[in-house]
């Protein structure tokens, strides 16, 4: 029987070095555009068990288990776990799992609301933190 | 590893069931830094961290808890000490899912959110 995704992060954490991610990924939410660009930031922890592999479960487990009423039970912990994934792969199955679908699958308007860019171009100067947008 | 399969654990004197110390542990961690270029410094059970602005950040869970109700703790530090204690506090309960809870962090002098330098949260319940 596989073991719940708790236990396995437990184990990696024990086992695997931490890796501070090269990428950052910018979003704006359409449902409030009066809000400030979001940064979403990987999790070290996270990182290394997505690239070492046979921890994390399938993405498409966290998008069924969306639609599982509270206290129901849900499918992703005691899913089979995937194989190791590149940095690149590990990113866009974040972008699957912690951003809206309206920001990444939904969106059909003009404006370029996500983006994954190199930790260097988010700005570590946040006088201005409320004011930032995605360049166009 | 190897898994101890006991219904109590004891010392001799007190005897504690094993439910309530899995049921106290937390579930989830996190302790970053909200200034500068925002960055995890170490965590468990996390898979991410929004950054949603000044003082505002929202913990992604990988494995997510049982239901919404579940308690979180938070604390935060104050990077410059005259201009007050900060005060970490969740956000709208509305934003606090199976999946992820919200901070925000308020300095307590001016009222304001804040950046602080070391955010810690952490979560305890049922996980799913």
């Amino acid at each position: 029987m596989t073991k719940h995704l708790w236990e396995r992060l437990l184990e990696a954490k024990s086992r695997l070095e931490p890796v501070q991610s090269k990428y950052r990924v910018l979003f704006e939410d359409p449902a409030t555009p009066d809000e400030p660009a979001k940064v979403l930031v990987p999790d070290p922890n996270w990182m290394a068990a997505a690239l070492a592999g046979d921890i994390l479960p399938p993405i498409d487990t966290y998008q069924r288990d969306r639609l599982v009423p509270d206290g129901e039970p849900k499918e992703h912990p005691y899913s089979e776990p995937i194989g190791a994934m590149t940095e690149e792969e590990a990113i866009e199955y974040l972008v699957m799992k912690d951003i809206d679908p309206a920001v990444w699958r939904d969106y059909k308007g003009n404006r370029t609301i996500m983006k994954i860019v190199p930790v260097e171009m988010i700005p570590s100067d946040r006088s201005f933190r409320n004011a930032w947008r995605i360049a166009q | 590893m190897s898994t101890l399969n006991v219904s109590n654990i004891t010392d001799g004197t007190d005897t504690v069931g094993t439910g309530y110390v899995l049921n106290g542990s937390d579930k989830a961690w996190i302790n970053f830094n909200g200034t500068g270029t925002v960055a995890i410094r170490e965590s468990l059970n996390m898979s991410s961290l929004t950054d949603a602005g000044v003082g505002v950040y929202y913990n992604n869970l990988t494995s997510n808890m049982l239901t919404a109700n579940y308690c979180t703790v938070m604390s935060a530090s104050d990077a410059y000490p005259d201009i007050g204690n900060c005060i970490a506090l969740l956000t709208d309960a509305g934003a606090m899912t199976t999946a992820r809870f919200g901070i925000v962090n308020i300095n307590e002098t001016t009222g304001s959110y804040f950046d602080s330098s070391r955010i810690c949260t952490s979560a305890k319940g049922d996980l799913a």
